[in-house]
């Protein structure tokens, strides 16, 4: 049964996730840690506030954990583990990352770091009856290395054919649909948590630096930049929020593609305040921007997901009011 | 009460009046038709007891929370019966009316303008005094009992049909700034007052020039303090971003609506189409999630201040792109469309342009936006 956490307490566990996201060198380091704070616990008493909590950590210390595998485990009704992991629809996507052609799995998806480490993996497949879930053994998925953009090499494209007889059905309760809609949340806190690092890094340096003989922050340009991406941020962070309180699938996907819009267009203004020293390896700015740019590909992006709703849209040919008061 | 059970009540019997309370005129109808009509929907739901809700018992309300008002202006424009932005300036100025006049007068005026039996409007612009309003120079002098005001305002929404107005005027030195200003409440049939109607880019005549030529204004018609005006005018903003934000969002939601029904009844289902509502859509829905905020702050009995220019951006924002995406996927429609429904397009889309005008134009909210809440320290 899920409990509600008062605020104190939240303020108090989102130093702490911060803390330790910040000192791990590398991804397990980081869910070792986690999981040393309580993480697990924390998502299976209170799955909504915890994700919330700890993925708007992983984006303000731009961590490369792999908390997303134990959102959409749990979502699934399995319990959270070190061991376990879980393979994410394709970059951009959200349907289920398995196939069947005859005797022969086909998956097209993405790992996170944890898939190193892991024993057992879920693997979601479309069937006639909608999506089943399946356990296949981790060792299975490991293909070539790729680097791809992440920094951290927190997530990586897995393509590869496993023969069928590999997986085993499993006994989740939970469906693929809600599975999707908690990483979407998840996913949307951490772009603004990431967003809002992006943004402040942008205003102290508008502050420093002089330019004409004043601080940069005086040209009105430079303002307007940053508060638009304020703007954009806290309507993204709003409907993250009211995911909370109501589990609407529709709400999740737009609470992640405007987090995703809002992290892209902090990245672009940020970008541009910071200039010349933001565009330097030495500086961290690239390290969020990188990161962002792989998060918004996940579970469906700012560019994707306002299809996936247009079309329902267009095909029930009326807009739900979301949103009550 | 309740706002369920008010949202439920309420609903109910907007379906069981529904004959009477439907505009009588098709599409988007005359000034005078949608004034009468508004003046005839207020009176209806204050007469049953729900447009008293959420208003002091002091101006002949039955108190409550303001939820209750931001739930009347949804289901009102879900169902499209009357027209929102003569409404809005019962929310924005009635507040802070009853904030800030003496109670005997708010008790004797308010009420008439809650029934809808009377209009007021907002006299702050001037033809030198736009976004620099604190540099305003219509000046009311001391005399015998109150005052007299001599000067000139514009974009005076609404006036032909209002008896009173709220008036921001100089009292002060002319260089006095916004220490210099004074709110009064002043009646439209003083002698004195005259005005010319605007005509805008809209076809429609929402506001005047006015003119004030020793025009005198009693002494009990004072809102506030002398030279205190620029509180009352301030006290005016968070109300204007907060209950009329949510009405006028619950219209902008209807018409997404409209809009996602005719591009898919004309067959146009697309990705290209699907992506510019979906991106649409959820604009719509971040500025209903963060006014709902709002509103409950409000109802909680906060401060509302500076951060209510996020919620005016994003309303603005959506609106714009509302209706640029209606124009696009209805494609030669507002151009070359006679009907009904181009006419209310074409209406809504040309009117959308304000959005980023009126209210704070869209520059000054994001100076705002970033001395206030990013503490980005002057501007040079
Ligand atoms: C439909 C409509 C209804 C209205 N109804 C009313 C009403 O009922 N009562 C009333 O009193 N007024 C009303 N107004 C007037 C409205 O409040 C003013 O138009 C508004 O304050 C802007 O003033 P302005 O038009 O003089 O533009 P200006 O202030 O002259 O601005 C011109 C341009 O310069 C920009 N600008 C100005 N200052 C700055 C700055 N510091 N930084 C950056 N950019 C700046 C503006 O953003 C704008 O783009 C209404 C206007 C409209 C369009």
């Amino acid at each position: 049964m899920s409990q509600f956490i008062d605020a104190d307490d939240l303020a108090l566990l989102a130093s702490s996730f911060e803390a330790a996201t910040a000192d791990a060198p590398g991804p397990s380091e980081a869910d070792q840690a986690l999981y040393d704070l309580g993480w697990a616990e924390l998502l299976a008493s209170a799955p909504g506030q915890g994700a919330a909590t700890a993925f708007n950590a992983l984006g303000a210390t731009g961590s490369a954990a792999s908390l997303l595998d134990d959102v959409v485990v749990n979502a699934l009704g399995a319990e959270a583990a070190l061991q376990s992991c879980c393979v994410f629809p394709a970059p951009h996507k959200a349907e289920a990352p398995g196939h069947l052609r005859g005797e022969t799995v086909m998956v097209d998806g993405l790992l996170s770091a944890r898939a190193e480490t892991a024993v057992a993996a879920v693997l979601g497949m479309g069937t006639e009856n909608g999506v089943g879930l399946f356990a296949v053994d981790a060792g299975l998925l490991h293909g070539p290395a790729v680097d791809g953009i992440d920094p951290g090499r927190a997530y990586r494209r897995v393509v590869v054919e496993i023969p069928a007889e590999a997986l085993e059905p499993t006994a989740a309760e939970g469906s693929w649909e809600s599975a999707v809609a908690a990483a979407r949340v998840a996913l949307a806190h951490q772009l603004l948590g990431g967003a809002r690092w992006m943004l402040g890094e942008a205003r102290q340096h508008a502050i420093d630096r002089a330019q004409f003989g004043r601080p940069v922050a005086q040209f009105q340009a430079i303002r307007h930049k940053l508060a638009e991406s304020l703007v954009q941020i806290e309507g993204a962070a709003s409907v993250a929020g009211a995911c909370l309180h109501d589990p609407d699938p529709m709400l999740a996907a737009l609470a992640k593609s405007l987090a995703g819009q809002a992290a892209r267009t902090t990245a672009t203004h940020a970008q541009q305040v910071l200039a010349g020293i933001g565009f330097t390896a030495e500086h961290r700015f690239h390290l969020w921007l990188k990161r962002m740019l792989v998060v918004d590909t996940l579970f469906g992006s700012a560019s994707s997901i306002p299809a996936e709703i247009g079309h329902q849209l267009l095909a029930s040919g009326q807009a739900p009011r979301l949103i009550q008061l | 009460m309740d706002p369920e059970t008010f949202r439920r009540d309420l609903g109910a019997w907007l379906d069981d009046n529904a004959n009477d309370l439907t505009p009588p005129y098709e599409g988007i109808g005359s000034m005078d038709a949608h004034m009468a009509h508004y003046s005839h929907v207020k009176r209806a739901l204050f007469d049953s007891g729900f447009g008293r809700y959420g208003w002091p018992e002091s101006v002949g309300g039955l108190g409550g929370s303001p939820l209750l008002r931001a739930i009347i202006g949804e289901e009102i424009n879900f169902r499209d019966l009357a027209d929102p932005n003569a409404w809005t300036m019962i929310e924005v100025l009635a507040p802070t009316v009853i904030d800030f006049a003496p109670p005997e007068l708010s008790a004797r005026l308010v009420p008439p303008f809650l029934r809808g039996d009377e209009m007021w409007c907002q006299g702050f612009s001037e033809t030198d005094a736009g976004s620099d309003l604190a540099s305003l120079s219509c000046r009311a002098a001391e005399t015998d009992g109150g005052w007299v005001v001599n000067g000139q305002k514009i974009w005076t929404s609404f006036i032909e049909y209002s008896q009173r107005c709220v008036l921001l005027v100089r009292t002060g030195e002319p260089e006095s700034a916004h220490r210099g200003i004074t709110a009064l409440l002043v009646d439209i049939d003083s002698p004195g007052i005259g005005y010319s109607p605007i005509e805008t880019m809209h076809g429609r005549r929402d506001f005047a020039e006015v003119h004030f030529d020793d025009v005198f204004v009693p002494a009990d018609r004072l809102l506030g303090e002398v030279n205190g005006g620029w509180q009352v005018a301030m006290d005016i903003l968070p109300y204007e971003r907060s209950t009329t934000f949510w009405h006028r969002g619950a219209l902008l939601h209807r018409r997404f609506s409209d809009l996602a029904a005719q591009v898919s009844a004309a067959g146009n289902r697309g990705d290209a189409a699907a992506k510019a509502l979906g991106q649409a859509f959820q604009w719509i829905v971040a500025f209903r999630s963060r006014s709902r905020d709002t509103q409950h702050q409000l109802a909680a009995g906060e401060q509302l201040g500076v951060e209510t220019s996020v919620d005016k951006i994003l309303i603005t924002s959506a609106e714009q792109q509302l209706f640029e995406t209606a124009r696009d996927l209805l494609p030669g429609v507002m151009e070359f469309d006679d009907g009904l429904a181009a006419a209310s397009w074409r209406n809504d889309y040309l009117y959308s342009k304000a959005a980023t005008i009126y209210g704070g134009t869209a520059e000054i909210q994001r100076n705002i936006v970033a001395r206030r809440l990013l503490d980005l320290g002057p501007e040079s």
